[in-house]
Formats: C-alpha cells, structure tokens, sequence
C-alpha cells in the first residue's frame, strides 16, 4: 500500500465507521475492530491533557464493546432518542513502526430531535491504531478525545 | 441573572406541611433561581470547593462553581487554602481563566493589579502616577483593596467555603452520618483523583437533589443494575438523616437471599418490557469487580446540601458537585476516585467500574435523561400545580430501613423551604 492508497483507505475506513453508527448498523460496526485483539475508549480533552487515565466510556475486550451497543440495541438502557450525523473531516494516516496504519480525523456530531430542531452535539478527535488484514483495516485501538467534554445530557451511543 | 426578589413577592402555593407537594415553579422560576443565589450559596452554608489532594503544592489552584458564581481556591507557601471570587477588586474582571493550574500570585490581565495567593492587592501598576503626573489619590489603601473571600474549613480531605461571615459549625453542618461516611469513603485511604467527568443537564440542579435521594427510581430507571444483578429492588436498604433533614444517607446491601427474589422481580416488572432476565452480557467482566470495602454495601450515596455527592456506586467512589448554570441547566462535575494504596490491579478494575457512572454510566446515564425530561415536562404545567411525593409514606420525615420511599426529598425541601424564607 503506497501513501495514495493510504490516504484513500483511511479516508474510506472514516467514511464507513461514521456511516454505520449514523444507520445504528451495530453489528456492522462491531466488524470494524479486530476480533482477536482490540480497544475502544472515549476520553475527555481534560483527562487526556492532565495525564489521568480515566475515560468516559472504555471497552479494553471485543466484548465489551459488544456490550454498549447491546444495551442500546435490547433496550436497557433509556437515553436521549436523537438522530446523530456525524461528520469526519482532515483524515491523516501514517504507517507505524510495526506496519500498523495510525490515524487521525476529526468529528463533528449534529443531533436532530423528534421535532426536526438539530444542534450541535459533540467535537471530537480520533486517534485510531489500525491493521491492515487483506483489503481491509481492522481496529486494534480507537481513541475518541472529546473536545466538548462537558457532555450534552449523555453519551450513550458510541462515537 | 434576574434582580434578587424579596420572597414575599414570590407567589408559591405549598400546600402540604409534609412537603409531600412541591410547586413546579421552584424549577423554572428565575427569579426563585436568583433568590436562591442569595439565600442559600452566598449564605449561611458550607460550599464544597475542591479536595486537598487537588492542590499538593504551594502555588497550586483550581476552580469552581458556587451557585452562579465562580471562585479560585489557592494554596500559600505556609500551606493554608484560600478561595476568593474570581473577579478584580479593580474593575470586576476574571482573573484566572485555567480550570486548574500552579501560580505564584494572581495578576489580572487587564490593568495588570496583582494579588497574593491569599487575596491581598500586592502590586498597583503606575499607583504613582507616570512623569510626576496621574496615579492612584493620595490614601488610597491596598489593605482596603483585596479580592473578595470565602470563609474556608477542611474536613476529610474535603475543602468547603461560605460566603457568610458567621458560618455554622462545619462539624454540625456536616452532621454525624456524614462525618462517619467521609471517614469511610475519604479518610480510612488517602485518595488520588483518577480522572474527572462532566455532564451538563438541562434540568434545574434541585432536580438531581431529588434524584439522589430517591432510591425509589434505582431499580425501576436503572434497568441494567437490575439485569445483571448489581442492585434489585428487594435488597435490603434504608435512608439515614441528619437532624434538620437536608442532608440524607442512602444506602443499599446485595444478600445471597435477593437471588432468591427473581421471580418477585420478574412478576413487579411483567409488561414493562424494560426487565431482561436472559440478557447475557459478552465480557460481564464490569460487573464482577471486587467490593474494596469488607462491609458489604453495595451503594451509598451522601448527599450533602446544597450540592455535594459522595457516592460509592458498587466499587466506584466518587465525588459529585452540583454547577447550577440558571434554573434550566446544571453541570454535573464528578471527581473519580482511586486510593494511593491501590495495587494496579484495584486501579484497573476502577477504570472499569467506570463505566458504570458517569454521562455514559451505565447506571448514571440515564439521570442525565430523567432530569431532562422533567424539565422539558414542567416548562409549562400551570402556576400551582406540584409534584407528588408519597412514595414511603407522607407525615413525619424519618430514617428508614427501606429503599422503595421518597421521604428523603422531602426532607430536602423542608430545609430548602425553611432557609428560602417562603
């Protein structure tokens, strides 16, 4: 995979993870992140900067990121019923030093409620580890930085 | 913020002497939200600040939130903490925009007037005037000059202000359940933060008083806790109260014999389609983190009026700060806790009992969405019109030794009714 290609992967790998929150394809998403090994973890700016490890919402097995979308999925939990759009933009992708692919983007969240009246939810970084299997890139590691952790309500869909 | 009114001129129709009825204005009214600025944070209170392992070292600061008013909360050379309202003594601006940070003295950006950590004015720039000409009158007194601060007590670990110049005993204020659950949850271990957590709610901050002191809504909003077994309605619990009723204790213990119970569940909740009984979770590792704590309570929540959480969520522990931002709004503030005798092992399961509480809480999340609701629904319920509160039984406002009651709310607002003067 020369750089162009890189950049076309990432942007597409982007593209299809925020497609497949958006559509509430749960399982779809799931498929984005390596079976055998991967992390999922939503950290405020705040934390982050001051070095503190706790995070907002953190999966560190497949099957606890199994588990957030089942709770939503099977109605556990009541949360806030909005519809999310959210909004990628400035993907970078390098190789790392054992050939896995580190990207970065930015995310923008709009929420639109039941009465057509949307805002804007949530500004956030991601900072992906990513591994390249065949045609495809898998997630070994996806950290959300959110910019705007005083968060709006809830966070109870993944970003 | 609306011009303070006199209460008299607040129409409130409190009808029930059991404070089993609550107006809905108490929610929505902004000028019961400017009068409560004065009559409760900038009086005879304790406000919690910060906790001292915040502030380790001489220089060291934070912010935080007194009702609508910011304050900074410093630490001197001689080790002695300060809070003062974060506003110049010269023309009112803020002086410390960092949420936290480390500094020698506090200089505000505008007319550079600089100030001692203790809030004492230290520096006037050109007082004397530039080229013989101009600069400060002729007696003008820095003493006279000095930022506005709080009265500051420490108990716990735990950092409190008052605006009022004759604050009630800290120690009485805090009352005895208190103090024996901050030694419990605060003292017993030293703590270190391990992170922090924000919510903003769009509901008034009374409304998560409520919240907090209603075990009744644990196992009926909370359907997690009750699918995978961290908390059932028939467990066993109670309420403790202080003895003018504003600060409240609720705690609950898991037993073998709630196992026992699954079939009363499944019967309290047939048709609700909120109960999963089969529900298997993929790695139930969160909900297998050891208790640190040998006595057994699987939750207790302090409540400390007017803003104050200690909560002990099965093996989180935590500090929650009520920011009212207008009546319509809060911030929920959570300072996470670990203890500096954690092994790593310990500190790792409490970064995965994270998950449970907090805006993406597994048991928490969900508060955010009740307040809001709440809110939303109240916004235009008509002058007079109140909620109910009978749940637990209405009369006299005491301990109980059980969990399905909203008695403790009610002991909130006696006190809040009391001190508003209405």
């Amino acid at each position: 995979m020369n750089a162009l290609e890189l950049d076309y992967a990432s942007r597409h790998f982007f593209h299809v993870y925020a497609q497949f929150l958006d559509q509430e394809q749960f399982n779809e998403w799931i498929g984005l992140f390596d079976p055998h090994q991967c992390t999922y973890e939503v950290l405020s700016k705040e934390n982050k900067d001051l070095g503190l490890p706790l995070p907002i919402m953190g999966c560190s097995t497949l099957g606890m990121i199994q588990d957030r979308v089942a709770m939503l999925a099977k109605g556990v939990l009541t949360y806030r019923r909005s519809a999310l759009l959210r909004q990628v933009s400035n993907v970078q992708a390098s190789f790392g030093q054992d050939g896995h692919v580190l990207a970065k983007a930015n995310l923008v969240v709009y929420q639109s409620n039941e009465e057509g009246v949307s805002s804007l939810y949530m500004v956030a970084r991601y900072e992906a580890t990513l591994e390249r299997m065949e045609s495809r890139l898998l997630i070994r590691k996806m950290q959300v930085i959110v910019e705007s952790f005083g968060i709006d309500t809830m966070l109870a869909v993944p970003l | 913020m609306s011009k303070v009114p006199n209460p008299s001129q607040i129409s409130l129709d409190w009808p029930k002497t059991d404070f089993s009825r609550v107006p809905y204005e108490v929610f929505t009214d902004p000028h019961i939200y400017a009068l409560e600025n004065e009559r409760i944070f900038r009086a005879d209170v304790w406000n919690y600040l910060a906790h001292e392992v915040e502030l380790p070292n001489a220089g060291d600061f934070v912010t935080n939130w007194i009702g609508s008013t910011q304050v900074v909360v410093t630490r001197d050379k001689d080790q002695s903490i300060t809070a003062f309202e974060n506003s110049c003594a010269h023309r009112g601006a803020q002086l410390v925009t960092q949420v936290r940070g480390h500094m020698v003295k506090v200089a505000c950006p505008y007319h550079l007037w600089t100030y001692s950590l203790k809030g004492d004015l230290i520096g006037v720039p050109m007082a004397n005037g530039v080229n013989g000409k101009g600069g400060m009158p002729q007696g003008f007194d820095k003493a006279q000059h000095g930022l506005s601060t709080l009265q500051v007590q420490c108990h716990g670990g735990l950092i409190f202000g008052s605006f009022s110049k004759n604050p009630p005993d800290l120690l009485e204020f805090l009352g005895p359940h208190s103090l024996s659950q901050i030694d419990r949850l605060l003292v017993q271990r030293q703590p270190k933060v391990l992170g922090y957590l924000r919510q903003r709610i769009p509901g008034n901050w009374k409304l998560y008083n409520e919240n907090v002191r209603d075990p009744y809504h644990g196992s009926l909003l909370h359907q997690f806790q009750v699918s995978f077994g961290l908390q059932q309605p028939t467990m066993k619990g109670g309420i403790k109260l202080d003895g003018d009723l504003k600060n409240t204790w609720n705690h609950s213990i898991l037993s073998d014999a709630d196992k026992d119970h699954q079939k009363w569940v499944e019967k309290a909740y047939e048709g609700t389609g909120k109960y999963n009984p089969n529900m298997k979770m993929a790695d139930p590792a969160l909900t297998q983190v050891p208790l640190d704590l040998a006595d057994g309570y699987k939750t207790t929540i302090l409540s400390i009026f007017p803003t104050l959480i200690i909560a002990q969520v099965d093996n989180t522990y935590a500090i929650r700060h009520l920011r009212p931002k207008g009546p319509n709004l809060v911030e929920l503030h959570i300072t996470y806790l670990g203890f500096e005798s954690d092994t790593p092992k310990q500190t790792q399961d409490k970064l995965l009992a994270a998950n449970l509480i907090g805006p993406s809480g597994y048991i928490s999340l969900e508060d955010g969405e009740a307040l809001r609701l709440v809110q939303e629904g109240i916004q235009s319920r008509a002058p007079g019109t109140h909620e109910v509160l009978e749940m637990g039984g209405v009369g006299a406002i005491q301990d109980t030794d059980y969990l399905s009651q909203e008695i403790s709310i009610r002991g909130f607002w006696s006190h809040y009714h009391k001190i508003m003067g209405f």
